[in-house]
């Protein structure tokens, strides 16, 4: 999971609360939100983690619907103290799309 | 009236009839059709973020406290909404939704973005804009004459007989 998703700290981070971060500490947060998600998913759908990887999408692969894509919204919300908008959410397919943007709103805060 | 203010008049009763026809079709067809649209609009007077005390709700949905607590004990049955005591002021009781509550909240919201999108999409921006700036008048004149009547009702509460115009007849509309 890690060298999926840490690769994607970008120059963008500049000013934002992120650059205070080491790289592995921003490694083991991205750990951290893609476990919730896998034990969300896989709590959800009755299915092995194994069946899970950063790039399984979330519709296609995981059959998920929009009410359980908003059940899982919800625990992220609460177990992150976050907001996801609605609009952030068109533009996530995969699961390490997820973790990046907990990821990021967490980081915001 | 002329032809096109008739048309206008028309659809906009076609309208606030049909949006809220269509809010309870998929209300009952789908997941939450134990929720009427007066419940669903209680939950989203309460949002989803942080809680609320009974007073801010029910002014948000210009009703009375009373009314509200009838509906709030359907919502709490139904487990849409659960209550707690403030922590400061143990006189207060604040409300907010559950997890089924929030999702019910998210799903209506939406359906409201959804036909926002397809209304706007087709627009380009100019068009959006102005479009959004003739409703948003829409919308303030019929608050206003909401606020008029319901400024009426109180008067009728307080002194028991109608409000009358400054010039004593008929209040204007």
């Amino acid at each position: 999971m890690s060298d999926v998703i840490t690769d994607q700290v970008s120059d963008s981070d500049n000013g934002n609360p992120r650059e205070r971060m080491e790289p592995d500490e921003i490694t083991k947060m991205k750990d951290r939100i893609y476990d919730d998600i896998i034990g969300m998913v896989t709590d959800m759908l009755a299915i092995s983690p194994t069946d899970i990887h950063p790039e399984t999408t979330m519709i296609d692969d995981l059959g998920l619907d929009s009410l359980q894509m908003y059940e899982m919204v919800i625990d992220l919300e609460g177990a992150y103290d976050i907001r996801i908008p609605d609009e952030s959410l068109e533009k996530v397919t995969m699961v390490k799309d997820v973790v990046d943007l907990v990821y990021q709103l967490t980081t915001l805060n | 009236m002329n032809n096109d203010e008739l048309n206008f008049a028309e659809s906009l009763l076609h309208i606030f009839n049909n949006v809220l026809l269509t809010e309870e079709k998929a209300l009952s067809k789908g997941y939450f059709s134990d929720l009427s649209i007066a419940e669903l609009h209680t939950i989203n007077a309460i949002g989803p973020y942080g809680s609320r005390t009974m007073s801010e709700t029910a002014s948000l949905l210009g009703i009375t406290t009373g009314t509200l607590t009838v509906a709030i004990d359907r919502l709490v049955k139904k487990k849409y909404v659960e209550r707690k005591r403030d922590e400061k002021d143990r006189r207060i009781v604040r409300i907010f939704l559950s997890k089924q509550g929030k999702l019910a909240y998210r799903i209506h919201s939406k359906f409201h973005s959804l036909l926002v999108k397809r209304i706007m999409e087709p627009l380009n921006s100019e068009e959006q804009a102005l479009l959004s700036q003739m409703v948003g008048n829409i919308d303030q004149f019929v608050s206003e004459q909401y606020e008029k009547y319901s400024d009426e009702e109180r008067y009728k509460q307080i002194i028991g007989k109608p409000q009358r115009g400054k010039l004593g007849g008929k209040e204007n509309v």
